[in-house]
């Protein structure tokens, strides 16, 4: 292999500088303020950070001892689970179904699109309705179905009873389509030629599915395990809108660290050292799982 | 390939038709009660619009008191740029953290993934201070007033931007760009002549997700975009919904006016992304 | 693809510089920040109002008024930390205004007053809204707000009980909510998960009168304390006993306010704007009154709760410019006239002295019912909450469900908020 076509390095960091540059100024240096506010007593979001926390960690030692991150974290390992089984996985079958079918291809692109543009805010109050006590949508159907008593009006609290189910049907709904158009993209680098030979050679769709599109979609579906995981960790728009102050204990670390972001500034920097950190790792982790040949030995 | 309809092909069709019922029945409900009464809301979110449940009132108060066209300019001016900027950026850094080997690209992979979480909750206050000292916030010219928000969104999307288009760098068959090589290609020749034109489904991915998040960003926009001339669309149609929470037929006018632009930017770049490639095409 | 790329940038570069020419300044410009944004009932007036204001002086209003939300209140203080604040205000007057007026950063109504004699003479100075900080007024204010009981008069009817009046007593309004619950109604319309706030506000005020309770305790165990904790415990009695929604503690504010709306439940203790939200939702307005909230105690069912949260501020950085004193001193002078004042009050509370004159020609039975109960009061009290951060607000409001489900005891909650204002 010719791999000496990367031995000039000299003038890489044109490539590299405006990108990382970007990121220095509006990402790191703030975050190195968000990490230095974590150790100060800080009054008003808004205000520059006051004196150091006494003793200098305090935060973290409440974090570590905070019931309610505990149950954020426990929650938020069930979110990424179900995120990357759910999501990824639903994404991954309709990507190969649709690239796989000719008629209406165009028409399923653009629906399985739609929930990612519409506001957090629109949503929740949509599932809000679907999930109602009285006279919502999925109780009025279990009614009907004769599951639920009709003559009592017999009511099932789904924010209360199913609340992680509740809170997570939406999310994990909401964000198929984003893994949807990722991996759709990936599929379209696999040269056609492959399946081409595939046939002539007279591998089923299957094996066609098993040999050459799994292998080669690899790097996508490592990318959409990482925006996954990350994603999970961050998330707290539409479970705020829908379960505001983490109610039924459903308290997310995206959510949690949201109802400190105004309310306990330097509590809520921790907050957020913690889910980069825990972020980086998992990220870091995924990456080697799903390793791949981007490095060129010589 | 074969052409016939066999039962896998219907039970294919089945699913993801059940599917796209999910995806379009909330948009379509959401359109659906942008004409009606806050009222007609009220009692029934899930009727149609049809007879004297209809209403144009929830556009016409918004299109009579507000300037919407002006907004829209602006945000496609934020939008497209923050999109063509990340694009353009995003797509270089990604080239050499796949294809070379040098000290430092462990940490900046690191890097890549934090700069991904963090909240922008804990970034905001220092971007409002070093762009206050800049002078681009709170200032008389609109062109400021807009890079204000350009730049801190251009940066919040380059991490996800370089990750996807690692991901589909990697993919590519190194072959084309050691041909380049011997022609006596440089590396700017090489990415930009070889590599780009071949990642141009993942650019635009990317470009839409960038464009749809700078979009719909209304937190920075909170910050920064602050006189009406300054407005995009989606803080002015904030506005207009915040109050109360009860107007929802403000709010879902304002989902209405928002989503579509969006809905027609991506249509028309849909395309880009199914293109199969084909060894052949690279040449082209 | 890269040239369409290049030329996409040359067109958005274009775009934009053409953006960058700068206004025409003739007079003054001011930098006006306020909250009469969006659709907030005074948005228009606001609107009207200063384009009076404009036509009047010959100067210029740069407006950046936004709904006030909590990222809207971060912004205000980065403003005044980075330098780039407005030249003239409409904020609040409780501890959100802590800072800027810690730093100085605006100018008190007395300094005014030495250079402008007349400034807020109209008003009572006692209701002008002195700073927590230190007592000293810095706002003028325009309108206020009060809270009361909200009913659902059909539902009454319904269960044969009468409209709560002036004299209503604690325990009376206990056996009506039993008297709504037997007949198959939800008595109050309350979601403890989401807005606890004004039941908190009342059932403690009930172990205190105007004059105390606008007190932050020391501790658990002082008077106010304890009237806290009584009061929190007071709010888990009702929960217990079944008079707040099946679902209360998940249910949505929004869910909640329609079940008063939709007549299935009878009160509703909210504040004064809530009057224009309920007009929007219902078709019978007249159905709809406002009441006194029964009191106990030393608290007459006639003592409520309201007063003047916002005002009007001049910066210091306005006040530093000789080009713009004058006309900081104009603006606000002219939005807080008797005219002006008047017009944006409608039912609500002013500071002046010789009281607001709403045009009531217009007003819904409602809005008539609402003057009737203000002119009731014997007693009124700001809000205690305001006095609280919102990290102190915390263990009482965004765990309320908590406390009445008895995971949390009340006076450990307590204890909490105290320790967190403390800090």
């Amino acid at each position: 292999m010719g791999a000496n076509i990367y031995k000039n390095k000299k003038l890489i960091w044109v490539f590299l500088l405006p990108a990382f540059l970007f990121m220095l100024v509006y990402l790191y240096y703030p975050f190195v303020q968000n990490i230095l506010n974590s150790f100060r007593h800080i009054k008003y979001m808004g205000t520059a950070g006051g004196d150091w926390n006494s003793p200098w960690y305090i935060n973290y030692t409440k974090l570590w001892a905070d019931p309610k991150m505990r149950i954020a974290l426990k929650n938020t390992g069930i979110t990424i689970a179900a995120t990357i089984l759910g999501q990824v996985g639903i994404a991954l079958l309709l990507s190969l179904l649709v690239s796989n079918i000719k008629a209406g291809s165009g028409f399923f692109r653009t629906v399985y699109f739609f929930p990612i543009v519409i506001s957090a805010t629109a949503l929740g109050l949509l599932f809000n309705l679907v999930f109602l006590y009285d006279k919502g949508m999925v109780n009025q159907f279990l009614q009907f179905a004769g599951y639920l008593d009709r003559e009592s009006n017999e009511l099932i609290d789904w924010k209360s009873k199913h609340a992680m189910f509740t809170m997570l049907m939406p999310v994990i709904w909401q964000y198929v389509g984003f893994y949807f158009v990722i991996l759709l993209t990936g599929l379209s680098g696999i040269p056609s030629e492959l399946y081409e030979a595939a046939t002539i050679d007279g591998g089923s769709k299957w094996q066609q599915v098993r040999f050459i599109t799994l292998p080669l979609l690899r790097n996508s579906i490592g990318t959409c395990v990482i925006l996954a995981v990350t994603g999970a960790l961050k998330v707290f728009d539409l479970p705020w809108t829908m379960f505001v102050n983490g109610m039924s204990n459903t308290w997310l670390t995206g959510t949690y660290m949201y109802s400190k972001v105004y309310s306990d500034v330097d509590y809520a920097s921790a907050i957020a050292v913690v889910i980069v950190l825990i972020g980086v790792i998992l990220s870091a982790l995924v990456n080697r799982i799903f390793r791949q040949n981007d490095d060129y030995q010589v | 390939m074969k052409k016939k309809i066999s039962p896998g092909y219907t039970l294919i069709y089945l699913f993801l038709s059940l599917w796209a019922l999910t995806t379009i029945f909330p948009l379509a409900w959401s359109v659906m009660n942008s004409f009606k009464d806050k009222k007609t809301i009220y009692h029934n979110s899930f009727a149609l619009p049809v007879g004297s449940t209809f209403s144009l009132e929830n556009y016409r108060s918004i299109f009579e008191n507000y300037d919407i066209l002006h907004a829209y300019r602006n945000s496609f001016i934020i939008s497209g740029t923050v999109a063509a900027a990340v694009i353009l950026l995003a797509g270089m850094a990604a080239y050499i953290l796949c294809r070379y080997q040098f000290s430092g690209k462990r940490l900046l992979n690191l890097l890549l993934y934090a700069g991904m979480m963090f909240p922008i909750y804990s970034t905001i206050i220092p971007v409002l201070r070093m762009q206050a000292v800049w002078g681009i916030v709170n200032s008389p010219s609109v062109g400021k007033n807009l890079l204000s928000v350009i730049l801190p969104q251009i940066a919040g999307n380059m991490s996800f931007a370089i990750i996807v288009l690692m991901g589909y760098i990697r993919t590519l068959p190194v072959e084309l760009e050691e041909a380049a090589f011997l022609e006596g290609c440089s590396m700017f020749q090489t990415y930009f002549r070889i590599v780009f034109p071949l990642c141009k489904p993942s650019m635009v991915t990317v470009g839409i997700f960038s464009f749809l998040w700078s979009y719909n960003d209304l937190f920075t926009q909170m910050f920064f975009l602050r006189t009406k001339e300054n407005w995009a669309i989606t803080i002015l149609l904030n506005n207009i919904a915040s109050k109360e929470g009860v107007n929802y037929g403000a709010l879902f006018s304002s989902v209405t006016l928002i989503v579509i632009p969006v809905l027609i930017v991506y249509i028309f770049l849909n395309k880009y992304i199914i293109k199969g490639m084909t060894v052949g095409a690279v040449k082209g | 693809m890269k040239k369409k790329m290049m030329l996409v940038l040359a067109a958005i570069t274009a775009v934009s510089a053409a953006y960058a020419v700068p206004a025409m300044a003739e007079g003054v410009t001011l930098n006006v920040t306020t909250t009469y944004a969006g659709e907030d009932g005074n948005a228009q007036n606001y609107k009207d109002s200063v384009a009076a204001w404009e036509a009047e002086s010959g100067n210029k209003v740069e407006d950046s008024s936004a709904t006030s939300d909590e990222a809207f209140k971060s912004r205000i203080v980065t403003d005044f930390e980075a330098g780039s604040e407005p030249d003239v205000l409409f904020f609040f007057n409780g501890v959100d205004s802590n800072q800027f007026v810690e730093q100085g950063k605006v100018v008190s109504v007395d300094e005014i007053r030495e250079v402008y004699p007349d400034y807020a003479s109209n008003m009572k100075d006692d209701l002008l809204g002195a700073s927590p900080v230190d007592g000293v007024n810095y706002s003028v204010p325009v309108n206020g707000y009060w809270e009361g009981m909200f009913v659902n008069k059909e539902v009454l009817e319904a269960a044969g009980v009468e409209l709560p009046t002036a004299d209503t007593t604690w325990d009376e309004f206990l056996a009506a909510c039993e008297a709504i619950k037997e007949a198959g109604y939800t008595p109050i319309a309350a979601s403890l998960q989401e807005i606890p706030h004004y039941w908190f506000e009342y059932a403690i005020y009930n172990f205190q009168s105007p004059e105390t309770h606008n007190t932050v305790p020391e501790s658990v165990d002082d008077e106010y304390g304890k009237a806290w904790v009584d009061g929190l415990n007071d709010i888990k009695a009702l929960y217990e006993a079944g008079y707040f929604p099946e679902n209360t503690l998940t249910a949505t504010d929004a869910e909640t306010f329609q079940l008063f709306t939709g007549d299935k439940a009878a009160f509703l203790i909210d504040g004064s704007w809530k009057i224009g939200g309920i007009a929007e939702a219902v078709d019978d307005i007249e159905n709809f009154t406002v009441v006194n909230v029964p009191g106990k105690g030393d608290r007459k069912t006639t003592d409520e709760i309201g007063g003047l949260s916002m005002g009007y501020y001049i910066t210091r950085k306005a006040w530093d410019d000789e080009e713009k004193r004058d006309a900081a001193v104009s603006f606000v002078s002219f939005m807080t006239s008797d005219e002006v004042v008047s017009k944006f009050a409608g039912v609500s509370a002013t500071a002046l002295k010789e009281g607001a004159a709403p045009d009531t020609s217009e007003f819904n039975p409602l809005q008539v019912d609402a003057i009737a109960y203000t002119a009731s009061f014997t007693g009124i009290s700001p809000a205690v909450q305001d006095n609280l951060s919102a990290a102190a607000r915390e263990p009482i409001f965004a765990d309320m469900a908590s406390i009445v489900n008895g995971d949390v005891d009340a006076a450990d909650a307590v204890a909490a908020v105290l320790e967190a204002n403390a800090e």
